[in-house]
């Protein structure tokens, strides 16, 4: 997408609305109405209003110049996440973010884009009775977005040497790498993805599809939180809600005036967390199968700190620049990871001089990854009394905890390939600090407790799942919920299962698929 | 009756002992706190000191890196509730040593008042705890201060982990959206001030953001 023309831009303004500008409760009507911003939602908006359709895409979070970015990741997360970002499961002890801004997790993730293989696909639609849920099906739409954001595997000019030793290291053990594919055009290298990319390099939806909604004739209002789905009968007529102040995180006092807009149809895409609870606090709309909600998995991540000995820039470089799709059969796929430097320390051992050391050891230092694809871990997303903030229930399974044992033991192998001095697993209950790779064999025993794997899971999925069978999905192929006529989901809830690899580029193939099929039926 | 009355005075010497040695007797805050209040300024030190001591390997100490206005500021922006869990953390630490003593003599002590050898011993003993949720809860407070002290821009410079300085360019959005809270009219920039995206990668060796360059010019004494 390049930049609107200038007549398209001075268009697009007046039709975009901020926090300042509410002064009373208002009433709109639009053909689709699109609750959240996120990749999904941004998206089927513009497909649809690409259509002709008149569109609303609602936001609760604000829009985010580059003056507004907190290089301090600290603030930057009290900002920019739910709960500061400081939302955690129940069960297994979890952090989780999810983004409150428009353009949702776009705005601070790394902009990696991965299809999922042939595999992912066929599981789904063989147990979740779906058959036109294949790659030859969705690849017309990942090649449409590809095209559109620009996506491209991330040169080496801009890898830094932290994701190259990540290449060293697998090219020594004969394991298969590839730099990985995102959504960014003309990236600098400042590893800064989380906090905002100040060059506007990363393509988030704030700086590329929503600008294209709002030149394709809609109207997106920001700072507005959606609070009803309302409902006549079998079909949907609209939503209602307040306006929310931005960083007010749910306090009463940050909101303010309330609004409805009616409309044709609804999409909810507010994010695989919210959505449900969207639909638990309308009357438990859309729930005939008793599965809204139910299903949640995430792809729990682990992280490991290898340390050179030399000094390798490691503030240079994509936030995410290396990756290998080798293990992805036994469950994992590696990656390279970085992020505000005081975040990647909470995780580092000791007290006093002890921890001051490893401090100081960050400019040798870089983090590889793992996510794993937990299928049998397995939760659900409830709602609070009155309160949008999701409870999240959530068990790390035991025959899971082999996979991101196994995956552990592999990142440690792939740092002393590339001469890593040592490693910080970063796992409670062994070691702080491991010398060689022999003794890197105990990350794949049993001495790795389950309580001691620290782990995050920010890619999260199927509370709203896909399914052949209206009574054991919420939402049909074309992302319609069974129960009713008009109302669609498209967030990466609707995925029957955990898509192997990161899960915004499918999230958003899925969205421009079933915005046409709904843009057909309008 | 007798019971009765030994019974009010016993809950009377307790109560006394709790708020003499809990609660009464700390300094002034730092001025300028918007949450914190005196004795929580006191436990953010007292941590700060034994966590991050001077001598170590870094450029600050934790009692140089004032994590008082930092660990303020941090709360300030959370939301209530995970602020008040925040506090809830810290009220728990300072005054566990009452119930449950340091073994050293005047262990039985609010955590600030503690010596600070037996400050590491007591962090040390919720680190290496059996019980994992106790371990949790130390990550958790631990995390508060390493984010506040490593985030510390003269610890950053140090480390040449500053931020790159970058001319943020001019895209669609900034023409769209005015800065957060702002109203449309404040928008600096028309369609024309839109910049070319910059395209030669960084200069990993090259200048850093102006507000931390600025703290190592401090640091070394430089105007
Ligand atoms: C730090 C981080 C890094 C990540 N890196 C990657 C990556 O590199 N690649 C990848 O594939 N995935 C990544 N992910 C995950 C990815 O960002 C998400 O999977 C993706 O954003 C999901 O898109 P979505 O549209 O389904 O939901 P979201 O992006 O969560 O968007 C939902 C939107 O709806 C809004 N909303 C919610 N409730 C309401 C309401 N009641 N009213 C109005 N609006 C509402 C939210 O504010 C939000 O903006 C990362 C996530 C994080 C947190
Ligand atoms: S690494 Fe830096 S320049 Fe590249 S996309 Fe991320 S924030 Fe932008």
């Amino acid at each position: 997408m390049s930049p609107l023309a200038t007549e398209q831009l001075e268009g697009a303004r007046e039709r975009v609305r901020v926090f300042a500008q509410y002064d009373h409760a208002f009433e709109e009507k639009c053909d689709v109405v699109v609750v959240g911003s996120g990749p999904s939602g941004s998206v089927a908006a513009y497909e649809l209003a690409a259509a002709g359709h008149d569109v609303i895409l609602l936001e609760e979070g604000p829009p985010f110049t580059t003056r507004d970015f907190a290089l301090d990741g600290n603030l930057s997360m009290t900002r920019t996440m739910r709960e500061g970002g400081l939302r955690m499961t129940r069960g297994t002890t979890m952090p989780t973010m999810q983004a409150v801004a428009l353009g949702g997790g776009s705005l601070v993730n790394s902009a990696i884009c991965v299809r999922p293989p042939d595999s992912v696909f066929e599981r789904w639609s063989s147990r979740y009775d779906l058959d036109r849920t294949d790659r030859a099906n969705l690849d017309p739409h990942y090649d449409a977005i590809a095209e559109f954001l620009g996506i491209e595997p991330t040169p080496d000019a801009v890898q830094g040497k932290r994701n190259l030793l990540f290449r060293e290291g697998c090219d020594a053990l004969g394991i298969d790498s590839e730099p990985i594919a995102r959504n960014v055009r003309n990236c600098r290298g400042s590893g800064e993805c989380f906090t905002g990319c100040r060059n506007r390099a990363k393509q988030s939806m704030d700086v590329s599809y929503v600008p294209a909604v709002l030149a394709a004739g809609a109207r997106v209002l920001t700072s507005v939180q959606v609070q009803e789905i309302r409902r006549s009968g079998r079909r949907v007529t609209g939503v209602s809600g307040q306006v929310v102040a931005p960083f007010s995180h749910g306090r009463a006092s940050g909101r303010s005036h309330a609004f409805r807009i009616e409309a044709k149809a609804v999409v909810l895409a507010a994010g695989c967390t919210a959505t449900p609870v969207l639909l638990q606090h309308s009357d438990d709309l859309a729930n005939a199968s008793g599965q809204v909600g139910r299903n949640l998995q995430f792809h729990p991540g682990v992280a490991v700190a290898g340390v050179f000995p030399e000094a390798i820039d490691s503030l240079f470089g994509a936030t995410q620049g290396y990756q290998s799709l080798s293990f992805l059969d036994e469950g994992f796929k590696l990656e390279t990871l970085w992020a505000p430097s005081p975040l990647l320390a909470i995780r580092f051992p000791g007290i006093g001089a002890d921890l001051q050391a490893r401090f100081a050891e960050l400019p040798q230092i870089a983090i590889f990854d793992a996510i794993a694809s937990a299928n049998r871990s397995l939760g659900r997303v409830r709602k609070r009394f009155r309160s949008l903030e999701p409870v999240l229930e959530w068990r790390l399974h035991p025959d899971d905890v082999q996979i991101l044992r196994r995956s552990l033991h592999v990142i440690a192998q792939i740092f002393f390939a590339a001469g890593a001095r040592k490693i910080l697993p970063g796992v409670g209950g062994i070691a702080d600090v491991i010398h060689s790779v022999e003794d890197a064999a105990i990350l794949d025993s049993s001495a790795v407790k389950p309580s001691g794997l620290v782990m995050g899971g920010n890619h999260v999925f199927c509370t709203t799942r896909m399914h052949g069978d209206p009574t054991r999905g919420v939402v049909d192929e074309d992302g319609r919920a069974h129960d009713l006529e008009n109302l669609y989901i498209a967030d990466t809830g609707i995925f029957p299962q955990c898509p192997s690899v990161n899960p915004m580029f499918t999230g958003m193939a899925l969205a421009r698929r079933q915005a046409q099929v709904l843009s057909e039926r309008l | 009756m007798l019971t009765s009355l030994l019974l009010v005075v016993l809950v009377a010497g307790l109560a006394v002992f709790v708020h003499r040695r809990g609660f009464a007797g700390y300094a002034p805050a730092p001025a300028g706190l918007a949450v914190l209040h005196r004795g929580e300024a006191a436990f953010v030190q007292a941590v700060a000191e034994v966590l991050f001591p001077a001598g170590g390997a870094m450029a600050l100490s934790g009692a140089d890196a004032q994590l008082a206005q930092s660990v303020d500021r941090h709360l300030a922006a959370l939301p209530e509730a995970k602020r008040f869990q925040i506090r809830l953390l810290f009220h728990f630490v300072e005054h566990v040593t009452l119930f449950l003593p340091e073994h050293e003599p005047g262990g039985r002590q609010r955590f600030s008042s503690l010596s600070a050898a037996a400050r590491v011993s007591l962090l040390e003993r919720l680190a290496n705890h059996p019980r994992s949720v106790v371990r949790l809860l130390f990550t958790a407070l631990r995390s508060v201060f390493v984010l506040a002290y490593l985030g510390h821009p003269e610890n950053l410079h140090a480390l040449d982990l500053a931020p790159f300085e970058i001319d943020p360019v001019v895209s669609d959005a900034e023409v769209l959206f005015p800065r957060v809270g702002a109203l449309p009219g404040s928008i600096p920039h028309g369609p024309a001030d839109r910049t070319e995206p910059v395209r030669t990668p960084l200069d990993p060796s090259g200048p850093r953001h102006p507000a931390y360059a600025r703290a190592g010019r401090q640091e070394r004494g430089e105007a």
